[in-house]
């Protein structure tokens, strides 16, 4: 691991003991202001006959996929498709941002496979979708446009024709 | 993660995201937000906590049906480690229609 990784992941480390840190690093980034109207379209379906998938930037992935690049500083803006059925028995986190001490024991924190099929089993949720998706969230500078013009467009176009209904995303 | 989530909404899925900063996504403005001032790393909080999880993704899932004002963010009321989810409140089925 060189050196700037071994720092990011220290930094984060120390961010999760103390607050004033953490409030540091959001200072230190600002995302750029959405110009214009909000996407929006209402629920298409009642809860209980509807297909939800699961979004996440925190970077989760099966072990036998590529890991996401945490050598570029701007980050990867890539995306990685997920068997929800089988992603807690293989899982792998690659993200140096955040600590996963805690989402690594359990997962559902950061992707909550767990409560949601149980929402299934008792009828409030009609069904979660086969596949979810899973970006690395620490993008900036050039990667934004890959983002939003490439990748988090083939993955709403992949929602698409998994014929979901509704997407939770969950962040790190 | 606004973004990807305004990309998803744009194609005809609803869609509703959790943040924990939220200055964040005031900025980038999603359709729908629930918001956790809760540590990095703990979106639906602490490991093994199945109750406190339980009760974040219903929320969630109340504030997708519920928000009718495009770039709603909810302030969820759940405190980091102090909260107890006995009496919680779950929403009704005409809360998720």
């Amino acid at each position: 691991m060189n050196l700037t990784r071994f720092k990011n992941r220290l930094l984060t480390r120390l961010a999760t003991v103390v607050p004033g840190l953490a409030q540091r690093f959001i200072d230190g980034y600002q995302p750029q202001e959405s110009a214009g109207e909000i996407p929006w379209v209402a629920p298409a379906k009642p809860l209980r006959q509807a297909k939800l998938a699961l979004v996440t930037t925190s970077g989760i992935h099966h072990q036998k996929q590529q890991p996401f690049d945490m050598n570029d500083s701007d980050g990867d803006p890539s995306f990685r498709a997920l068997n929800g059925e089988e992603l807690f028995d293989d899982f792998q986190i690659t993200h140096d941002y955040y600590d996963h001490t805690d989402a690594r024991k359990d997962p559902n924190i950061i992707f909550p496979l767990g409560p949601l099929g149980e929402l299934v089993r008792e009828g409030v949720l009609g069904s979660l979708a086969q596949t979810h998706y899973a970006f690395m969230g620490h993008i900036d500078g050039r990667h934004i446009t890959t983002l939003v013009e490439k990748t988090a467009r083939e993955v709403a176009a992949k929602l698409k024709t998994d014929q979901v209904d509704l997407v939770l995303l969950t962040p790190a | 993660m606004g973004l990807i989530q305004r990309e998803i909404e744009k194609v005809g899925i609803a869609t509703i995201g959790i943040t924990i900063v939220r200055e964040y996504t005031e900025k980038v403005q999603p359709p729908r937000t629930v918001f956790l001032r809760w540590p990095f790393g703990h979106p639906l909080g602490e490991p093994g906590n199945h109750p406190q999880q339980r009760a974040v993704v219903l929320e969630a899932l109340r504030a997708l049906y519920q928000i009718k004002e495009p770039g709603t963010i909810v302030d969820l009321p759940f405190r980091w480690r102090r909260e107890k989810y006995d009496d919680y409140q779950p929403p009704t089925t005409a809360e998720l229609e």
